[in-house]
């Protein structure tokens, strides 16, 4: 009997958005996805422009921080990345630059790329370095998300790093595995997504003995993500460049739509880089939303950095709270899954497929913390799209909207009702997961019984944490 | 599988027990709460006051010009040092409204917040015995899938 | 050429469309949204955060003259010539990020005071420059 998300969705149910008129033209065709990103790229000269032009001044009037920390990062968490999987890295124009040095040419196709065209060290091919880069990201993020200064030299950074990286290491190494701060969530994240890239009909692929798309060929680049796009087993790594769908001799690449969250049952390359992503990603949830969204003037005056005790104080609590505390009370839960379902599994890997749990968990948390920028704080964007640089333009002539919160009446029924739907779905996954884990379907329930009451306590105090 | 759904009806009503209790109202009053507003929180950094209290703020600025706007409710008033602002509703609405500075006052104006409770917090106890409810089905819908 | 090469030169030249080429349009547009008229740029930011950019404006007796006050500080800032009865409309305030303009034509010479009208810092008192109008 095949397996349903939500009872309702078959877990192998999928629909070949590519099979819809004009699609797998537009797909296939070499402007795509060039001409988004240039478009992106304009927009990211007004960020760079309007950071750099704002310096210290007020973020909530600056175009380069309303863009980056609330339409794109709003968008990202609500909409990219449950709808779209990694369709950001689709169009990011951070390492754009880098990509056209490596290739020496905007359309052209060579298959040796410019640069060392170094490996990267089998060690680190996981989220380790990312999960400390971003972490280290998240300690300036009281700076990063008000004065417009630091958000321009936190892309600036981005972009030069990626440039020297890029002729350093091959193909999209910086994207997956150094430089790109958000990288990791993204990855983890995509596994939640309903949409996905795969080979349509995996038998072509096995009689298929010239990988085109791992190598490349005259009509596209080597899978410069550096997968096998004809065995991808989870969202996870692939950042829809599109090349696969021009390099296959066989048109055999898809993109589909599928049930949300398939990709956490793939029992593949899971490891404690990603549960600590997971932790990581629900403990800044958390905390960020004590700094931002909380009343504790103490917490906003150490992150502010107002004295350096209290700075440091933030940065050690911050660390211990995401790398330590979050890990170390889910073991608990973990510990007594263990007893009560089957002491036959070992614990590491008990504790390793559970961390999946946390990632619709933390995708919602993220979603309904969203809500909480979204309906008081989106007005701002109406005043930066008519004078991004503070010069007095009036482009749209909404320069002088002001502040309008909107249905922050309803705002957290809207947060309560992700927050369980979040429950709803993380149950599931994790039923599922308990279920390939142990042996026997008694032990599965057993040993999932601890973990959906972590999921329960983690969602009741988010609930109260948010709303209460 | 009518023994589990008896079972978590059960424990739902016997859950709905001690929110009821708690959720008990009280006589609705005149409150007059002085608020302080320095860069970037109020102080007191929470409100409590009971469904029905009619709600007179007065703001005091300690430093720049603030602002408080309540979530919901969308009144606000602002005050710079010297000139107090006052505002005036009765709390109809119950549960956690979040008050917002609604002056630019500084790079932390966004995140300069407090927090207005009022009681009984329906919505909370509704959303943790939703919670708990899910919980508990969850636990059954497993439990009762193993008995072909 | 070749329907390849064509494709690159177009492609470069988007890419500098949407890099230098945005720059370049949001300048040029500056320039000519500001043209025709002398344009003074005021800054304003809080004493302790280093007053207004210009503590002296000079200007001439009956040349057509105007000031945008750009507040790139973090609070809400004024600005008024009192003796040439000269404020903004509105609120009278300059929210931060936001810009206010005044256009005028200074009729008396002389030496006059400008000070921002809302209160911004501790230090607000001490947020003033002098309008200095000289004959032609």
């Amino acid at each position: 009997m095949t397996e349903k998300i939500l009872g309702l969705f078959p877990v192998d149910w999928r629909f070949e958005l590519t099979s819809l008129p004009y699609v797998r033209k537009i797909i296939k065709s070499r402007w795509m996805p060039f001409l988004p990103i240039v478009l992106n790229l304009s927009v990211f000269t007004i960020i760079l422009m309007a950071g750099f032009v704002g310096g210290v001044s007020a973020g909530n009037y600056n175009f380069g921080i309303m863009f980056v920390w609330i339409v794109w990062w709003l968008l990202l968490m609500m909409v990219m990345v449950p709808f779209f999987s990694r369709i950001w890295c689709m169009i990011c124009p951070l390492p754009a630059f880098g990509e056209w040095l490596q290739r020496l040419g905007f359309m052209k196709v060579r298959n040796k790329l410019f640069g060392l065209n170094k490996k990267w060290p089998k060690s680190l091919k996981n989220m380790w370095l990312v999960n400390f880069l971003f972490l280290g990201t998240t300690y300036t993020t009281g700076f990063l998300t008000t004065r417009p200064i630091a958000t321009f030299i936190l892309l600036m950074s981005i972009i030069i790093g990626s440039i020297v990286l890029m002729v350093v290491f091959e193909k999209r190494n910086f994207c997956k595995y150094i430089g790109c701060p958000v990288g990791g969530f993204l990855g983890l994240y995509s596994n939640m997504a309903v949409t996905e890239i795969r080979a349509k009909n995996p038998q072509i692929c096995k009689d298929h003995k010239h990988k085109d798309c791992v190598i490349g060929n005259e009509k596209g680049h080597a899978c410069p993500w550096m997968i096998m796009p004809f065995d991808i087993g989870r969202n996870t790594y692939c950042g829809m460049c599109l090349e696969c769908f021009k390099t296959c001799p066989y048109d055999n690449m898809a993109i589909n739509l599928r049930p949300p969250a398939t990709d956490l049952l793939v029992d593949k390359n899971r490891g404690l880089d990603e549960a600590w992503k997971a932790f990581i990603m629900l403990g800044i949830a958390i905390f960020f939303f004590l700094i931002m969204q909380g009343n504790m003037g103490f917490l906003k005056d150490w992150a502010n950095a107002k004295t350096t005790e209290g700075y440091l104080t933030f940065v050690v609590l911050h660390s211990i709270f995401n790398l330590l505390l979050i890990p170390g009370v889910f073991f608990v839960f973990v510990y007594a899954s263990h007893t009560f379902g089957s002491k036959e599994i070992p614990l590491k890997k008990l504790f390793t497929n559970f961390s999946y749990t946390l990632v619709p968990m933390g995708l919602i948390a993220w979603i309904a913390f969203s809500f909480g920028i979204l309906f008081p704080n989106s007005s701002y964007v109406l005043h930066v799209i008519s004078d991004p640089f503070a010069w007095g333009w009036d482009l749209f002539g909404t320069a002088h909207f002001p502040w309008t919160p909107f249905l922050t009446g309803v705002m957290p029924y809207f947060q309560i009702g992700t927050l369980l739907f979040g429950l709803v779905l993380s149950l599931d996954i994790g039923f599922k997961i308990s279920k390939q884990t142990f042996q026997k379907r008694d032990e599965a329930v057993r040993g999932f019984i601890p973990i959906a009451a972590f999921l329960t306590v983690v969602t009741i105090f988010l609930i109260w944490l948010f709303t209460g | 599988m009518k023994n589990s759904m008896k079972f978590l009806i059960m424990v739902l009503v016997l859950l709905a027990i001690p929110i009821v209790i708690l959720a008990q109202t009280e006589e609705p009053k005149e409150k007059v709460i002085t608020i302080n507003a320095q860069q970037f929180s109020y102080t007191p950094g929470t409100v409590e006051v009971n469904r029905g209290d009619r709600v007179t703020i007065r703001l005091i600025s300690t430093d720049v010009h603030h602002g408080l706007y309540i979530d919901g409710y969308e009144v606000s008033t602002d005050a710079r040092p010297g000139q107090d602002g006052s505002l005036t509703f009765v709390a109809n609405n119950t549960g956690k409204f979040v008050m917002r500075c609604s002056v630019t006052c500084g790079p932390f104006h966004p995140y300069m917040i407090g927090y207005l409770k009022v009681k009984p917090d329906y919505r909370l106890f509704g959303s943790i015995w939703l919670a708990v409810g899910i919980f508990i089905s969850s636990i059954l819908l497993v439990i009762r899938r193993q008995k072909p | 050429m070749e329907k390849k090469q064509i494709m690159e030169i177009i492609a470069g030249i988007l890419v500098l469309l949407a890099t230098v080429g945005t720059i370049g349009a949001a300048l040029l547009y500056d320039e000519h949204l500001w043209g025709g008229t002398r344009t003074i740029e005021l800054t304003a930011q809080a004493p302790e955060r280093g007053n207004w950019n210009m503590q002296e404006i000079h200007l001439v007796r009956g040349e057509p003259v105007r000031i945008k006050i750009r507040n790139i500080d973090t609070v809400s800032h004024g600005f008024a010539i009192p003796e040439l009865g000269i404020s903004l409309n509105g609120t009278g305030e300059i929210k931060p990020g936001n810009v206010a303009v005044i256009e005028f034509t200074p009729e008396k010479a002389g030496n006059f005071l400008f000070t921002c009208t809302t209160w911004c810092s501790t230090q607000h008192m001490q947020m003033t420059g002098r309008i200095i109008i000289s004959e032609k």
